[in-house]
């Protein structure tokens, strides 16, 4: 018998809670998909693979089929059975149904609920009408519980145990310090490498990094990108890196002066020299964007190219636009993502150095200004701020529905066009087709100069050698997906 | 009988202290922009969603109910739930609370073993190279910042010797000395030493250095005075002047501010537990702040004004003990 392969792995945040319905974090995804999984799961890049389900069709336009596994088990022995992935769907839309308002409904937007198809091992998904994003949100939510397990626990038993039919099962839980996890010897699919994981958190950069350093850890996130070099250059230590599901923007209110001008937004995204600030702020870790929805997305349209770096262009749209002279400020969430500061600040500096518009960068606490976003007012929405934003179900209409269609609590932004294309997007269920819609909306949003286009955030990770691993796009750092160097 | 009627009115003076910390809390509820449910609900979510989690935190309520709803639940010794972790605040705060004593404590241990000693020297040997080096050393500690030393600390300790572990707890002083006591086990106690020697060596060094230099300038001003001239007429040896009546009588200042001190450390000293990832309540608070979780920062704040009245009670006996003249009255 070989000595036991345990890692220790260190993330920004501590999971808030165990339960995998009751949260909207990656960080506490990153613990609870060791032991939960999903009716459907993503490969790498994002694509649509099976898990628990292993056939899932459309049966009617609002009826969609999903047949379920009959070898898998629960860590406390029970058999899953159908009603339990019907349950799990139930939990997440119908509070009454499982005793949780879950934050996660909105994910699932469009279903009533599921039941199980009579003498069949399959599940039927409800929704009150079509609904083209059924598998994109079955991929990415609806980890499977057992209806028996939660049943006979309250939500504060649920917060801190875990009983799913992943590959590793709970073995010690100390809320805010760590979380311990052993190999699930009963598991219905490929047995992983690693035996034993521990997963801790440090909010601090500089800790992870010596905690990566002195052996403490295994593999550390978000990994500073000036740091990256000095880990690359130890023995034994190595950098994977990948671009994220999350883009960084500077949204524009489009009723409000100077960016109710078309010539003044697209001046905006000429003014400023992206690629320079990649290269200097981020040192290379980062990728310039120039529409809401990033390659590999349904719906990218890869016609578009970024807005490229033209302060003369710049200076005579802001001419065009009539508001030269124009006084900004750009608002932006302190200390909220990689380097986001920074960012903000570079792109206030460049538009400041326009001959015609002067601009400031202004420190904002990320609740406060969160507040003014989310209220459904756009009146006190600052007029320019900065935003990141993710989306881990590929499609592009979970960005831009959010941010460019009326009636959202963070809309900034409305047109006809754009409402004429949100009634299709919503409703076509021919896959070519929707695709084409939500291409044209991503070029409507290029042309229409929506955001100041930044760049997509990317993940840096330190690794101990002794590990072998390709992250992945979503984010998440799972132990069954690490093998023994 | 003066005793018990001191530390109940101490004991009264802390409860109406609490409660005029959680009525100003409330009253500050109404100023402060930025809401729960921003960091409750996705940033995606629907109104309807937002509407129905607020709802279901007791969120809308208005605010003079949640604030009769509060005080009532805690005479209860109920201090709510934490918005953002569903778990009881009082649950999230006194898992945090053992590991900020150890680090307060072992901190002013760290200060009193080198500045006390520090001080009485530089003081009798004044102007000598042993007192410059002393004034020196509580310069530079003065002045340096914390977060500093910490990072310092740990990569040339922990990272490049190796010696030290750079971060985390791993376990408490309870269950270690339970180990000890029970099992006979050294090894809780060990890495419990292990872990919190860099945090207390940062967190100890401004006070040494501030202590220090109080130390020094009350041994100064207390050899100057006549009373010393007749112990030493008196014939007493050197060490018991300076120790026993010289040091006490400059006792007084260095436990008001080691008072003060520990009264802040109780509410934690976050950029020590951040950057060695100490679980305190620290990091806590600021957490619970940024996230506008109130039930955790009310909760914070009560333990904190409870351990800010033990300690000053506590201060105050030492005062009596120290200088008789001083009385509960």
């Amino acid at each position: 018998m070989d000595e036991p392969f345990e890692i220790t792995m260190t993330q920004r945040q501590d999971p808030t809670t165990l339960d995998p319905h009751n949260h909207r974090e990656t960080p506490t995804d990153n613990v609870v998909l060791h032991s939960y999984e999903g009716i459907l799961w993503r490969g790498p890049e994002g694509e649509i693979i099976e898990s628990l389900a292993t056939e899932w069709e459309v049966v009617e336009d609002n009826r969609h089929r999903f047949t379920i596994r009959d070898d898998v088990q629960f860590h406390d022995g029970s058999s899953l059975e159908p009603s339990d992935c019907a349950f799990t769907i139930q939990r997440i839309v119908d509070p009454e149904a499982g005793g949780l308002e879950s934050p996660q409904r909105d994910q699932l937007a469009g279903t009533t609920g599921a039941e199980v198809v009579d003498g069949e091992r399959a599940i039927d998904m409800l929704s009150g009408g079509p609904n083209p994003m059924a598998f994109q949100n079955i991929a990415s939510y609806a980890h499977v519980v057992s209806e028996d397990w939660i049943s006979e626990r309250d939500n504060e038993e649920i917060a801190v145990e875990m009983n799913g039919t992943g590959p590793y099962r709970l073995a010690d839980y100390e809320p805010e310090e760590y979380v311990r996890l052993e190999k699930f010897e009963d598991y219905w699919g490929e047995e992983p490498d690693v035996d034993r994981v521990e997963i801790i958190a440090a909010a601090e950069d500089s800790t992870r990094v010596s905690q990566l350093l002195a052996g403490e850890t295994d593999i550390i996130s978000a990994v500073p990108p000036n740091d990256a070099g000095r880990i690359e250059s130890e023995d034994g230590m190595s950098i994977a890196d990948i671009g994220s599901t999350r883009i960084l923007m500077c949204p524009m209110v489009y009723n409000e002066e100077p960016f109710d001008s078309v010539e003044f937004r697209q001046a905006m995204n000429y003014a400023i020299d992206l690629d320079q600030m990649i290269d200097e702020i981020l040192r290379g870790f980062g990728v310039p964007t120039g529409q809401p929805t990033l390659p590999g997305y349904n719906g990218h349209n890869s016609d578009l190219e970024p807005y490229p770096y033209d302060p003369d262009e710049a200076e005579s749209l802001v001419e065009q636009s009539g508001y030269a002279g124009a006084e900004l400020e750009l608002e932006y969430p302190a200390g909220r993502y990689l380097l986001n500061d920074e960012l903000a600040q570079a792109a206030a500096g460049f538009i400041d150095d326009l001959e015609n518009v002067s601009c400031e960068a202004v420190s904002r606490d990320f609740g406060t200004l969160a507040g003014e976003l989310l209220d459904g007012d756009l009146s006190t929405t600052p007029s320019f701020y900065n935003i990141g934003w993710g989306n881990t179900t590929f499609d592009a209409s979970q960005t831009l529905t959010p941010f460019l269609t009326e009636g959202t609590a963070i809309y900034h932004y409305r047109s006809d066009e754009m409402e004429q294309l949100k009634e299709q997007w919503q409703v076509e269920t021919n896959a070519d087709e929707r695709e084409q819609i939500l291409q044209e909306a991503n070029q409507l949003a290029h042309d229409e100069a929506v955001w100041v286009f930044l760049n997509r955030e990317w993940l840096v990770y330190g690794i101990n050698g002794r590990i072998d691993w390709d992250p992945r796009q979503d984010e998440y750092f799972l132990a069954q997906g690490m093998n023994q160097a | 009988m003066r005793l018990t009627r001191f530390l109940l009115r101490r004991t009264a003076q802390g409860i109406l202290v609490v409660w005029g910390v959680i009525t100003l809390v409330f009253l500050l509820r109404f100023i402060t922009p930025g809401s729960t449910i921003d960091f409750v609900a996705p940033l995606d979510a629907s109104p309807e969603l937002r509407q129905r989690l607020a709802e279901d935190l007791g969120l809308n309520k208005p605010i003079y109910v949640q604030y009769a709803d509060y005080i009532v639940n805690l005479l209860q010794l109920d201090m709510g739930n934490s918005l953002l972790k569903g778990r009881p605040a009082s649950d999230v705060i006194f898992a945090r609370l053992p590991a900020t004593l150890e680090l307060a404590i072992a901190a002013t241990i760290v200060a009193i073993l080198f500045s006390i000693p520090l001080g009485v020297i530089s003081a009798t040997r004044r102007h000598q190279p042993v007192d410059y080096g002393a004034t020196g050393f509580s310069l530079i500690g003065i002045s340096t910042p914390n977060f500093w030393l910490g990072i310092m600390l740990i990569l040339i300790v922990g990272v490049n010797l190796g010696w030290l572990p750079t971060s985390r707890r791993i376990i408490g002083f309870g269950p270690a000395l339970e180990l000890l006591v029970f099992e006979g086990r050294t090894i809780g106690i060990q890495v419990w030493f292990e872990h919190i020697l860099l945090p207390s060596i940062t967190l100890g060094t401004y006070f040494t250095a501030l202590i220090t230099r109080l130390t020094r300038n009350g041994m100064l001003e207390e050899l100057g005075q006549s009373y010393v001239e007749v112990t030493r007429a008196k014939g007493l040896p050197e060490t018991l002047v300076k120790y026993k009546h010289v040091l006490r009588n400059t006792m007084i200042p260095i436990i008001t501010v080691l008072g003060l001190q520990m009264g802040t450390l109780i509410g934690g000293a976050v950029i020590t537990e951040s950057v060695f990832n100490w679980p305190g309540l620290g990091t806590l608070i600021i957490d619970a702040i940024n996230s506008r979780d109130w039930p955790l920062i009310q909760g914070s704040l009560i333990v904190i004004g409870v351990g800010f009245v033990v300690i000053n009670i506590v201060v105050d006996a030492l005062y009596m003990y120290f200088n008789p003249q001083v009385t509960f009255e």
